[in-house]
């Protein structure tokens, strides 16, 4: 259930759209081994799952070279002055939580959304931005579980729309999709029609809940800035950050993170205002794109094994990997 | 001036396309995927500056594929679409 990302597999298998990007959605196991997750969660529950789960990662970590490595892009980076034992043991803890976080995903598909607990923080101040009239905007990243995070937002009584790219054949089931619920947010592709800027254009317009992963190029937006996260130049995309100069809409950060054994929470992590009418310039969005990274970093530093970008974010941003 | 003159004026200083004040620019040219370099991302700067300039809202997604195929057709639909 770990997710794996180089472009390697997708050259292996074929992408399936032009776009170069240095990571996939792709969950790194089988049809077959998620079948043995959710069968285990139907009979022994969660912990059952939880039990079978460090076994299965401590052989993925041990065995699996690129495992190691992919987190290590990170965690050199996280603890820079960690000796080899330790960084195994990072990973380790990395990649459970990792685990952790998708075998929650699919207790709630499976058992039920009652068996744990999804805190709405901050929900006023989201209610406020909101009364505004002019949309809202959710930066978040690829942490804790963004997911339940999102299914969360139902209490903004408000549609909440997401841009998400599914890898096509990624077995790796959403929450929603173990039963027949319908999903909790309408989801955009980014690789559709101009990248989906006009659905999103149009979800603020309405005056809705636009959710746009801050840490990823998605590949249809092909801008991005460079910016500096944990001490080395990432490329980071700067579309939320012209889409709230073309519509004056606010922008809230946030970070949906475990904070027990039982519980999640959505934190609202920093509120952006983009001047209107910043124009094309992608230097215009560098202030807005270095305070989401700021937050990121100070989240990281709060939770470091609940950061999940499984690629080198930090090789040449200047190269652009999905400009193409 | 008419719209199309003035929408490849507003582009060309809005959107950076001085190319489409050269008298040997082709209309018909695709504003996306094409020669003029434009990406998704300046979809939402063509809307807002459309928007602004002319009063036009443009987004549908059908209508918007018809719409952003080229100059020509872009000021076709804004006179279309403006008030008589």
């Amino acid at each position: 259930m770990i997710h794996e990302d180089p472009a390697s597999r997708d050259r292996e298998r074929g992408a399936e759209s032009d776009v170069k990007r240095p990571w996939t959605a792709r969950s790194l196991g089988s049809k077959f081994q998620h079948q043995i997750f959710y069968t285990v969660i139907r009979l022994l529950g969660r912990y059952g799952a939880y039990l079978l789960l460090v076994f299965t990662v401590a052989w993925y970590v041990l065995f699996r070279p690129s495992v190691r490595q992919r987190s290590s892009f990170y965690l050199r980076r996280r603890f820079p002055r960690h000796n080899a034992p330790q960084r195994l043991l990072d990973c380790y803890k990395l990649c459970l939580s990792l685990g952790k976080v998708l075998v929650d995903r699919a207790v709630v598909g499976i058992l039920g959304p009652k068996k744990l607990g999804c805190t709405l923080s901050d929900k006023e101040e989201l209610h406020a931005l909101l009364a505004e009239g002019r949309g809202l905007i959710l930066v978040t990243a690829h942490v804790g579980s963004w997911q339940l995070g999102m299914a969360s937002l139902y209490e903004l009584e408000t549609p909440v729309s997401l841009l998400l790219h599914r890898d096509q054949g990624d077995v790796d089931r959403h929450f929603n999709e173990h039963g027949d619920q319908a999903p909790p947010y309408r989801i955009i592709d980014p690789l559709g029609y101009l990248g989906g800027t006009l659905e999103m254009l149009q979800v603020l317009k309405a005056g809705q809940v636009l959710c746009i992963m801050g840490d990823r190029v998605m590949g249809g937006e092909g801008s991005t800035l460079t910016v500096d996260f944990l001490g080395g130049p990432v490329a980071m995309p700067f579309s939320p950050y012209k889409l709230a100069s073309a519509t004056t809409a606010p922008i809230a950060i946030i970070f949906p993170h475990t904070t027990g054994s039982n519980s999640y929470s959505l934190k609202v992590g920093g509120v952006l205002r983009v001047p209107p009418d910043l124009g094309r310039s992608p230097a215009a969005y560098l202030p807005y794109a270095q305070q989401y990274v700021q937050a990121l970093e100070a989240f990281v530093r709060d939770y470091p094994y609940q950061f999940f970008n499984f690629f080198d974010m930090w090789t040449d941003p200047t190269s652009k990997p999905d400009s193409a | 001036m008419d719209t199309k003159a003035r929408l490849k004026q507003l582009l060309a200083e809005h959107m950076n396309l001085p190319d489409l004040c050269r008298e040997d620019f082709n209309d018909d040219t695709p504003l996306f995927g094409g020669n003029l370099g434009l990406d998704s991302l300046d979809a939402v700067e063509l809307v807002v500056v459309i928007k602004k300039y002319f009063g036009v809202e443009i987004l549908d997604l059908e209508e918007s594929k018809t719409a952003f195929g080229s100059i020509n057709a872009l000021a076709a639909f804004i006179d279309f679409r403006l008030p008589a």
